[in-house]
């Protein structure tokens, strides 16, 4: 290995870098606008409230409190329907998932129940809702625990079950706080993997690399200065995301020296994992494809972007196979938890990883074409 | 390493196989130090082979070839510093500028006092030292391809259709770089389909064709030696001159400026010709007598043309 001709690649990449002004564009927007879409979604994910469909067929005082509770909890944000519409019809015409109908007679029995205690006196209050729309359970849950709570009070006696919440974290985050690393593992992924079999294949394609193969430049020192360049990239596109994170979301994250570490183990792989399959496919279409092939796998599997529970048991056990899993784990670990044991077992597994694709990456690697 | 050998290129039985195609089949070659030594073939001949062979990008599938003494399969790294390439269908970096380019591959090569000046200098590129390499002209990036091959000083310059896609103009300028590498003493091994090229620069021509060497000596002795006939030129614009060849037993064939070429063996067979047009009425403009050049003795031996519209494509062979 010759520093020299590392160094002398690096600064010619870097050079190309700056005087592509779209992909250097690129590189930097693209994980900002991606922070700023998840973020705007996320950063409020506590408040969130949902649109709800009334209809008070009885219109009295008492059924109007219904609507009042309701409001109060801040999930709901009340829309009232006309007594005089078909209810199901309104749902379909609205594209409504849910219409609560409250009936006629609520507040005679509401009277017959608390004043003449008569244990017949109930009522139905209607869930109209389209099973096939996503959020309608969650909305759904919310009014049982409305009305449950509700129901708890006429009966006049205190809840017998209460709770206490006790965080197993000293600070309270927010989900933007553990999705920011995740954006950050993610970015560095695709950009070392695209970065890697684009740059790869156009040279090849031109012929550069059989120039190359003319000199001293060996193997190892090219996939060096490959990681060396895409190590700079991830540097700067994290210190954009970071700083767009802290000044508009107002994240809460530890910055300490497994950041960079866990980038640099990021590039390394995915470098590495570039180099497999540049020598794989030979055009660069089709390499793009295949990058495509396990950078979404990644994504969506590996806990960047959905948490794991979320997912069925056999994709959580499949999400230990995956690279970007220990990243996401290991800086999470680092700069959300700071449970500095955890990020060394991940950084142990993701080094080793790193370790075996590197050296597969540089022996999969040829000068030599075929034909 | 440093040795000093007779022959910089030795070159024993190379046999060069992808699949079932033979593109290089058993050929042997020397090429001496600080000669210009020209393969002259078509498109498919097998020239990219054996010379991408000699350069180091690919491997033999057998046979031996030494490049300054130095085995091409076991001591690459010992032979790239000595030799400078121009490979087929060379490129750089688009957004990388001339002087940039140089100065990078001299770090490559570890040269501290690589002279880029006077490189640039030498191909005629100094005023285009800011300019980026996408902006540069077919011809202009040839030359910045051969400053780049000249960067680590090599005793031996590979330099793989230097002048391929490019037009008259721009190919003769090539052509004085190439002859001032020659006059510097630095062995030349050089690949072309332009026969004009070959005897313009070349101290050895070898023809290849279909992966063999089927002549080889230096232009004039090619000639020579394959001269046992004459070329009769006719100047006509009346069609029935071909015709009255034809059945007089010839095989007339249209040279580059329109006119009739003949190949005759015997003088007495140029009287016959002239007899005959008289004959049929056949009006001449015009006629010539002379030895063959080495295009009609490519033809000769291998009996098919170097077509210039062959020239366009970088297929390698």
């Amino acid at each position: 290995m010759n520093l020299r001709i590392v160094a002398a690649s690096l600064v010619v990449s870097i050079k190309i870098f700056f005087r592509e002004k779209t992909t250097m564009f690129f590189t930097t927007t693209f994980p900002i606008l991606l922070i700023f879409v998840f973020g705007t979604i996320f950063v409020d994910q506590d408040k969130v409230s949902f649109d709800l469909c009334l209809q008070d067929l009885d219109r009295t005082e008492t059924s109007a409190e219904i609507a009042k509770a309701l409001a109060l909890t801040g999930k709901f944000r009340i829309i009232e329907v006309p007594p005089a519409i078909d209810a199901t019809q309104y749902a379909k015409n609205n594209k409504a998932n849910l219409v609560l109908v409250i009936p006629k007679d609520y507040e005679k029995s509401y009277t017959q129940y608390l004043q003449f205690d008569n244990p017949n006196a109930v009522v139905t209050i209607k869930y109209i809702y389209d099973p096939s729309s996503s959020s309608v359970d969650t909305k759904m849950q919310i009014l049982d625990m409305v009305f449950a709570k509700m129901n708890q009070g006429l009966s006049g006696k205190p809840p017998f079950i209460s709770r206490a919440e006790i965080s197993i974290h000293t600070r309270k985050y927010r989900f933007i706080d553990f999705f920011i690393p995740g954006i950050i593992a993610m970015a560095v992924m695709t950009a070392s993997l695209f970065g890697t079999v684009n740059v790869n294949t156009e040279l090849r394609q031109k012929g550069i690399i059989r120039k190359l193969s003319t000199t001293p430049i060996t193997r190892t020192d090219w996939i060096l200065s490959n990681i060396l360049y895409q190590f700079v990239l991830a540097v700067i596109s994290t210190t954009a995301m970071l700083l767009v994170s802290y000044a508009v979301f107002d994240v809460k994250l530890q910055i300490n020296g497994w950041l960079p570490l866990f980038i640099v183990l990021d590039v390394f792989t995915f470098v590495g994992i570039g180099m497999i399959l540049t020598r794989i496919v030979k055009e660069a279409q089709g390499a793009a494809a295949a990058a495509n092939a396990i950078i979404f796998p990644m994504m969506f599997l590996s806990g960047s972007f959905v948490p794991l529970e979320m997912m069925p048991r056999y994709l959580q056990t499949f999400a230990k196979v995956l690279p970007l899993y220990y990243v996401n784990e290991g800086l999470r670990a680092s700069m959300v938890f700071r449970d500095n044991l955890s990020a060394l077992s991940y950084a142990a597994i993701i080094g080793t990883i790193a370790a075996i694709v590197f050296i597969v990456g540089i022996t999969a690697t040829r000068w030599e074409e075929s034909k | 390493m440093t040795t000093e050998v007779e022959h910089a290129i030795e070159v024993e039985n190379l046999t060069k196989c992808y699949g079932n195609l033979v593109a290089v089949n058993d050929i042997s070659f020397n090429v001496r130090q600080g000669e210009v030594f020209a393969f002259l073939g078509p498109n498919g001949a097998g020239k990219t082979t054996t010379v991408e062979i000699a350069d180091t990008i690919i491997r033999p599938t057998s046979g031996k070839v030494r490049i300054l003494g130095m085995d091409v399969t076991k001591q690459k790294r010992y032979i790239v510093p000595r030799i400078g390439v121009l490979p087929q269908g060379f490129s750089s970096f688009d957004r990388i500028t001339v002087r940039e380019t140089m100065q990078y591959y001299s770090r490559l090569f570890c040269c501290r006092n690589a002279d880029i000046d006077g490189l640039l200098e030498l191909v005629n590129l100094s005023d285009k030292a800011r300019v980026q390499y996408m902006k540069l002209s077919g011809g202009l990036k040839q030359r910045l391809g051969i400053a780049i091959a000249l960067v680590n000083d090599p005793e031996i310059v590979f330099l793989d259709e230097p002048t391929t896609g490019l037009d008259p103009r721009a190919r003769r300028e090539v052509w004085e770089v190439m002859q001032g590498l020659k006059k510097e003493g630095k062995t030349v091994f050089l690949t072309t389909h332009y026969i004009e090229e070959a005897e313009l620069l070349a101290d050895t021509v070898a023809i290849i064709s279909k992966g063999k060497i089927i002549a080889m000596d230096s232009p004039v002795q090619l000639i020579e030696s394959n001269a046992d006939y004459l070329v009769l030129t006719l100047q006509s614009v009346d069609g029935k001159a071909f015709e009255v060849l034809g059945e007089m037993g010839f095989e007339p064939y249209l040279n580059n400026h329109k006119n009739i070429n003949v190949r005759v063996e015997r003088t007495d067979d140029i009287r016959k010709i002239l007899n005959a047009m008289k004959d049929a009425g056949v009006s001449l403009l015009g006629m010539d007598l002379r030895k063959p050049n080495l295009e009609q003795v490519f033809l000769k031996l291998t009996g098919e043309a170097l077509r210039e519209e062959a020239s366009g494509g970088n297929g390698t062979e």
